[in-house]
């Protein structure tokens, strides 16, 4: 906002919902991705500053932009004044322990940062030569991930799923899991969901501390949000203020940082709708024609580099529970783990619904995970795929028609099913049974026992909910008492 | 939403396999009833040699046989299992083996019985090989119309180890037809015998306070009982079987009935999405050529 471009201000001409035209001298044009601020009059009589976002010249002096903000009360004929530069947000530590909109403004009712630095939120990803290579695991604490989907330290992790199955929950337990026990910051980016959820996250990390260093999560965090009330420019925008935020940390500071992505597909369904606005022909689904093209964009920046890594846990919402839809689709080749979540199995209760079988890693491989807890993920989903081949023909002709050699099967795969469930730390309101953190360790000899019918004498309920398999024993104990 | 082609393609699968269900339906049905008609002719003329039996006893003879004798501390024993050759007949063999294993590990391990397994039909021989159990003799002749000469051979092999001291005990499992609605997996001691009329239906008590036959025995009475005992023995395990292969029918009966009927619900479920699929499908394609033929016109 220096005073040289403040002169550089033109007129709205047009407004459609959240997009608007304006035109400016010709011979001044904005360039693309320039903020512009418009004064608008709202109904109290005070002034409220809209940002846009130019995104399209028309021909002449006219260009389009995105309203980052609500365009209530926007009349045409009123002043539009160029910023001569894209939105910047402030960075660094002062933005630690803070709640953001995404053109950088505190929500939190705290007063403004100060801070010293401005960062644009377009940036580009890092060059070849500046990522890390380095492949480490990341342990979580939750057996599923841990055993078939492990997480890269450094990585890109997705949680895709359906409504309602409880991908807002799985990444507040890893919030919880991983920010409560990490040394480094945490960026929160909250993309068009619930505001409520928000604040509820908000508020959990301010009781939450640190290891046991006496220091709230809150104070190793910043939070980024652009709810479902904002309109699509912001949601759109939203994900790279809080990247950019985050990748201050990575490049500054050197020390490892997390970044939470909650929803990536809202993202892309942002873009759809400005796209819409915009004038571009929709392509498949009627998605954006640059859905790749957005989410590229994006997901390159998320990288560690060799300052720093920036972890991401990304939670992406599959419309109609139909992974082919191209918004998670796209997603998906993005990422090094991806856990799927199914309904048929959320369905049984068993949470988290994690499909064993449509989940991945990359780092699932003996090269990085060890021999032994490649064969074990391995002779897991083996049993878990057998078993969902004989499905229809349990659900025909029942499972007394099964060979000897398949009930077994279906009898191990039944456990391990169950098995696979874990109470969550953030879940013990509603579940009444503390969270359980299992170890890498522990997590392979139990499933590994499993598979050698050690624990085959066992009920399957023993194995609902529990962590190590010494506890499934123990439960079984108190069901035969009860 | 699921690929319709993929959908269509399980749907035709399960439509061969209800195919298939109904018709072993239909077979299982048509073999029930002359396996039923066979057991009700047998019943009667097994209730007719026990009747003469406990005439004989109440002729007030001594009544002493070797196969009656009960031996106080068997030392071994032998086990036969009565299964189908064939599967496809819901929990039949899977209730008949798990019934054979518990008791047989009952004998060994709480009794200290050394216990010998012999199984009948196919499904129980490689049932119990899988559970790692030794079966000493497999028969496989048995079909739903078990011969009586083929019965009589293993039941006079039966009887010479019963005599021999080969064996102490003989236990038969097997699935006991009470009603068309209602069998029973049971164990049955046959050797030694026991009460004669041990088993039996209670007709055959009845009878005897109703009718008071006097029996002229000739040449005594004691011979003739030489000849009934065994085959009483023969008898029962003869109608061991019948009534193992009628259980069979049925089973397998109600299980391809309700097989046919699961497979009709899957079909159902299957084809609304299916249908759903392929109409989401067209609606998609419709909506893109119309966006994009709007797009074209601005």
């Amino acid at each position: 906002m220096s005073t040289a471009t403040k002169t550089n201000v033109g007129k709205i001409t047009q407004v459609i919902g959240s997009t608007f035209d304006a035109e400016f001298n010709e011979k001044s044009m904005p360039a693309i991705y320039n903020a512009v601020h418009v004064d608008i009059k709202v109904a109290d009589g005070k002034t409220q500053k809209l940002t846009g976002e130019i995104s399209k010249h028309l021909g002449g002096g006219r260009v389009r932009c995105v309203a980052l903000g609500s365009t209530d009360g926007m009349r045409r004929g009123q002043d539009c004044v160029d910023t001569g530069a894209p939105v910047t947000v402030p960075v660094g530590e002062c933005t630690l322990g803070r709640v953001f909109n995404m053109v950088g403004e505190t929500v939190d009712g705290r007063g403004p940062v100060d801070a010293t630095e401005h960062r644009s939120i377009h940036r580009a990803a890092p060059r070849l030569d500046e990522l890390s290579t380095s492949t480490e695991l990341f342990e979580t604490g939750i057996k599923v991930i841990d055993l078939l989907t492990p997480f890269v330290r450094g990585g890109k992790a997705g949680l895709f799923g359906g409504a309602g199955l409880g991908k807002t929950v799985i990444l507040t337990e890893l919030i919880a899991r991983i920010a409560s026990a990490h040394g480094g910051y945490s960026v929160f980016a909250g993309v068009g969901e619930r505001t409520r959820e928000g604040t509820d996250l908000w508020l959990e990390m301010q009781e939450t501390e640190i290891g046991k260093t006496g220091r709230k999560v809150i104070e190793q965090t910043c939070m980024v949000f652009g709810q479902m009330n904002e309109p699509p420019g912001s949601r759109l925008r939203v994900a790279l203020t809080a990247l950019t935020m985050a990748e201050y940390f990575r490049d500054k500071t050197g020390k490892d940082t997390l970044l939470f992505v909650d929803n990536i597909f809202r993202f892309s369904q942002a873009g759809s709708e400005v796209s819409a606005l915009l004038g571009r022909m929709p392509s498949a689904v009627g998605y954006q024609p640059t859905l790749a093209t957005e989410m590229g964009q994006l997901q390159e920046r998320i990288a560690s580099t060799q300052n720093g890594a920036i972890t991401s846990v990304q939670a992406v919402y599959v419309p109609a529970d139909d992974p082919t839809d191209p918004a998670p689709a796209t997603a998906f080749g993005q990422l090094d783990a991806f856990l799927y979540l199914e309904r048929s199995i959320s369905e049984k209760g068993i949470y988290p619904a994690v499909d064993p079988l449509a989940s991945s890693s990359r780092i699932l491989d003996p090269q990085y995970v060890g021999e032994r807890h490649y064969t074990i993920a391995r002779r897991v989903q083996t049993t878990l795929q057998r078993y969902r081949e004989l499905q229809d023909i349990i659900a025909i002709l029942g499972v007394d028609e099964l060979s000897e050699q398949d009930k077994l099967v279906v009898h191990r795969a039944r456990r391990i099913e169950r098995f696979l469930s874990q109470p969550f730390l953030v879940a013990e309101v509603f579940t009444g049974k503390a969270g359980e953190i299992t170890s890498l360790a522990d997590t392979i000899r139990s499933f590994e026992e499993i598979c050698d019918g050690k624990w085959d004498h066992l009920p399957e309920e023993a194995f609902m909910y529990v962590g190590v398999i010494e506890q499934a024993e123990e439960q079984a104990k108190r069901m035969a008492k009860s | 939403m699921a690929n319709a082609r993929k959908l269509d393609k399980r749907r035709k699968s399960i439509r061969n396999i209800r195919k298939i269900t109904r018709t072993m339906e239909l077979i299982a049905t048509a073999r029930f009833k002359k396996a039923m008609d066979r057991a009700a002719a047998a019943t009667d003329y097994t209730r007719r040699i026990t009747q003469v039996v406990s005439d004989l006893s109440a002729a007030g003879l001594e009544v002493s046989h070797p196969l009656l004798e009960p031996r106080p501390d068997p030392k071994k024993a032998t086990l036969l299992v009565l299964t189908a050759n064939r599967g496809l007949c819901g929990g039949y063999n899977g209730n008949a083996l798990r019934l054979a294993l518990n008791r047989r590990n009952e004998m060994v391990d709480k009794q200290n019985i050394a216990t010998t397994v012999d199984a009948s039909g196919k499904r129980g021989i490689t049932g119990l090989k899988f559970r790692k159990v030794d079966v000493s003799n497999g028969f496989t002749q048995f079909d739903d119309q078990p011969k009586y000469s083929e019965v009589e051979s293993i039941a006079n092999q039966y009887l010479e180890q019963f005599i021999t001291g080969e064996i102490d005990r003989l236990d038969v499992v097997y699935t006991r037809f009470i009603s068309v609605a209602k069998q029973e997996t049971v164990v049955e001691t046959l050797l030694p015998l026991g009460q004669l009329t041990d088993g039996l239906a209670p007709a055959a008590t009845e009878a005897k306070s109703e009718q008071q036959a006097i029996y002229e025995f000739v040449p005594s009475a004691a011979s003739i009982l030489e000849e009934v005992v065994p085959t009483s023995f023969k008898v029962k395990l003869f109608k061991c079987f019948l009534d193992a292969a009628v259980s069979e029918q049925i089973a397998r009966m109600v299980a391809m009935k309700n097989a046919t009927k699961s497979a009709s619900d899957m079909i159902k479920s299957l084809s609304l999405t299916y249908n759903r699929a392929r109409q989401s499908q067209i609606t998609g394609e419709i909506m893109e050529i119309i966006g994009g033929v709007e797009a074209m016109k601005s």
